[in-house]
């Protein structure tokens, strides 16, 4: 080997490697972001506070207890969340017509400050019945199992913390997918499926009112067609859709042949297939649908054509997590939303089907990575500017947390490199991803600004719990296993509402971004 | 295990380093649980784990970041390596690109880590004797010839998972504790005497015990 030093294996190092830096090309990008921010008034959201305290006469205690960490002002939070979370009007048509009224830059403070008038308390009642019901058997369940000997008045703190342990022992800096499936399937109540069919079988789409719509949740049983229209895939225009739909999937075909069934690769190539043959298999390891071939080939076609399609960027781990969400939603559409999917035998689906999913999983990743692709460039620009932002903003919103990492030698960088990365991916669920997803999709102006606050907010959900361990180590280790294996999809509710109101109050101050000292 | 973290003499930080896929998360999870799973997930940046160990009646606890495989995460990962006094360099002994790339691994270091990092070179995947592409000599051989250490383990029976950390922690607090005894430090017995001694500052978050406490 040292005698190979001058040349051989070193030639390597010298190959182009796929996006090396444009450095000012890539800073001006990233410039740029964060200027495109809602300007909204501060106005309007003291109106919507006020107009949604009725919202918020039931069930605050028990809501409050379990996401009590979340923010300065919890009522605050939880009413947003809650409005989100029940945007069940009777009648569709309302919302349409509502926000055509408006002329607000920001998508979601239309939501705000609009749909609160329409709410409809009942319905406000029965989700959150439903989510309590789900989180009070959790917690019994939780309880069981863990049976404190003593049970002072630290008792739920300690609780907590002797799960998170031994959690660390358990799982390491690996949270491990429970089920693929939220339990809150009941949640697709009748009406919000009315609406959807509405705005999905209507000539043209009206994107907009699709969009506030998603933002909440998507139903699952519409959420593949949903996400095909959010990620830009499918045409806004009814009629044409299917015949686009066709056209995709045989020039997917097509690129599979093109790309994929070469006789010979060139050397980067074949790193790349390298590095996706490595990464596949190890992704959802003690999942059985993720270890059968068929399955593995299939996220190997789609990561290698995508890979080679985006020389700017090529294949970085963790860009294979972000296929799961689309896999998953356009498996389900296919077997049916009550089929459970972990144990799925894929072969079992027709090739017809299964090419539907492959294709439609490779379009709307493609178009889902678009807005961030500065994310994978050489050096990950964009997500080292966007780790520093977060940084600065937690800086801002929360100084006693901030300081308290910064005292114990924790950097950003260190534990918010993989929620960016990985969009959070690795720290929730997947159905929790999937949910939250629904809310990246409906976004107006791409979420690649609010992932940035969707971060601050998970990161000041657990501030309590920070603020608690006193040393570095006891800080990383909570860091990279944040224990949310038992999050349903309402605590991801919460979180988006809690990352509205941050975006909504930080970032239309013009200096919420800057280096303080 | 289960040493608090205030009790103990030296805090090293040692990294983790290496292709993708050659079992380096395996490596911690094994040394620090004794945990090995057949497909653990990819590290995505970097990840943090610690352990302590005892040596010569001192505790030393070493603070170990496993780091992404991918050439892409270099730019990221190699802001860990500073303040590292340790790292095992991973190469699976099943694949011998994964030797080949030792060398750029190599550089790596010389380029962002401290010039007096104490370096080993770990086969790991020892376990798969049919299927061995990298004959021990010559990994041996080119260790020597670098002035790395040099061992053969496997995080999946456990074969010498052990004794790599415990070699390492071992030599670099060797060399840790005959500098606190020799000032300046002249013969140094693993680097020539034109370097700066190994800076554990950085590192080091609390006082050494006081020896007469021993």
């Amino acid at each position: 080997m040292e005698q190979n030093h001058e040349n051989s294996f070193w030639k390597s190092s010298i190959k182009a490697v796929p996006g090396r830096p444009s450095p000012k090309k890539d800073i001006k990008i990233m410039n740029n972001r964060g200027k495109g921010a809602s300007t909204s008034s501060s106005a309007s959201f003291e109106n919507y506070q006020q107009s949604v305290n009725d919202a918020w006469t039931i069930s605050e205690d028990e809501l409050t207890k379990e996401y009590r960490i979340l923010s300065d002002d919890p009522k605050l939070l939880i009413r947003r969340s809650s409005q989100n979370s029940s945007r069940t009007h009777k009648n569709p048509q309302q919302i349409a017509v509502v926000h055509k009224t408006s002329s607000s830059t920001s998508a979601n403070s239309i939501n705000l400050t609009n749909n609160i008038t329409l709410s409809n308390t009942a319905n406000i009642n029965n989700n959150i019945e439903s989510n309590q019901t789900d989180e009070t058997n959790y917690r019994e369940e939780n309880e069981h199992q863990q049976k404190p000997s003593n049970s002072s008045s630290s008792n739920e703190r300690s609780i907590e913390y002797g799960s998170l342990r031994q959690r660390f022992n358990s799982y390491p800096g690996r949270p491990q997918l429970l089920k693929f499936s939220s339990m809150t399937l009941k949640d697709d109540a009748e009406s919000k499926l009315e609406k959807f069919s509405a705005i999905l079988e209507a000539d043209l789409l009206n994107l907009k009112a699709l969009k506030e719509l998603s933002w909440s949740g998507a139903p699952r049983k519409m959420r593949a067609v949903v996400w095909r229209l959010l990620s830009g895939y499918l045409p806004t225009s009814l009629e044409r859709r299917n015949s686009v739909l066709e056209r995709k999937r045989i020039d997917y075909h097509n690129l599979v042949k093109q790309y994929f069934y070469v006789e010979s690769r060139d050397e980067a190539q074949q790193d790349t297939f390298r590095q996706i043959h490595i990464d596949v298999p190890r992704m959802n390891p003690h999942v059985p649908l993720f270890q059968q071939k068929l399955v593995q080939e299939m996220f190997e076609r789609i990561l290698f054509i995508w890979a080679i399609r985006h020389p700017a960027s090529g294949y970085v781990q963790g860009i294979n997590d972000l296929v799961t969400p689309f896999f998953i939603v356009f498996l389900q559409e296919q077997v049916g939303v009550d089929k459970v999917l972990e144990t799925y035998r894929f072969e079992d689906l027709p090739i017809e089907q299964r090419n539907i999913i492959e294709a439609d999983s490779f379009w709307c990743i493609s178009k889902f990575l678009d807005s961030i692709q500065d994310n994978y460039i050489f050096a990950q620009l964009g997500i080292q500017e966007k780790v520093n932002q977060l940084k600065e903003l937690i800086q801002r919103i929360d100084v006693t947390l901030h300081k308290h990492l910064q005292s114990h030698g924790v950097d950003y960088l260190q534990f918010s490199f993989r929620w960016m990365n990985n969009l959070l991916t690795r720290e929730l669920p997947l159905y929790c991803t999937i949910r939250l997803w629904d809310t990246y999709l409906a976004e107006s102006d791409g979420f690649a600004v609010f992932q940035l606050y969707v971060c601050a907010a998970f990161l000041l959900h657990w501030r309590e719990q920070l603020l608690q361990e006193n040393d570095f180590q006891g800080l990383m280790l909570l860091l990279q296993n944040l224990p949310t294996h038992h999050w349903l999809d309402s605590h991801i509710s919460v979180l988006v509402a809690e990352a509205f109101r941050l975006k909504f109050t930080y970032a239309d101050a013009p200096k919420h971004l800057e280096v303080k000292s | 295990m289960g040493t608090r973290d205030d009790e103990y003499d030296y805090l090293f930080k040692v990294v983790l380093i290496g292709d993708s896929g050659v079992g380096k998360s395996n490596l911690l999870s094994r040394f620090t649980r004794n945990e090995f799973n057949l497909e653990s997930k990819s590290t995505i940046g970097v990840e943090f784990a610690t352990r302590s160990i005892v040596v010569d009646n001192k505790t030393i606890k070493a603070q170990i970041w496993d780091t992404a495989g991918q050439e892409r995460y270099r730019a990221i990962t190699s802001a860990y390596y500073r303040g590292a006094v340790g790292a095992l360099l991973v190469y699976d002994i099943a694949k011998h690109l994964t030797y080949e790339n030792v060398e750029r691994w190599l550089r790596e270091l010389r380029d962002h880590a401290d010039q007096n990092i104490v370096i080993m070179l770990v086969g790991n995947k020892s376990d798969l004797r049919h299927l061995r592409a990298v004959p021990t000599d010559e990994a041996k051989t080119f260790a020597e010839r670098n002035g790395l250490s040099f061992i053969e383990t496997s995080a999946l029976d456990s074969t010498n998972v052990e004794t790599a950390f415990q070699n390492i922690l071992t030599e670099i607090y060797r060399i840790v504790s005959q500098k606190q005894i020799r000032d300046p430090p002249e013969g140094d017995v693993i680097r020539p005497s034109n370097v700066e001694p190994i800076d554990v500052k950085p590192t080091v978050t609390s006082e050494v015990r006081k020896q007469c406490c021993q």
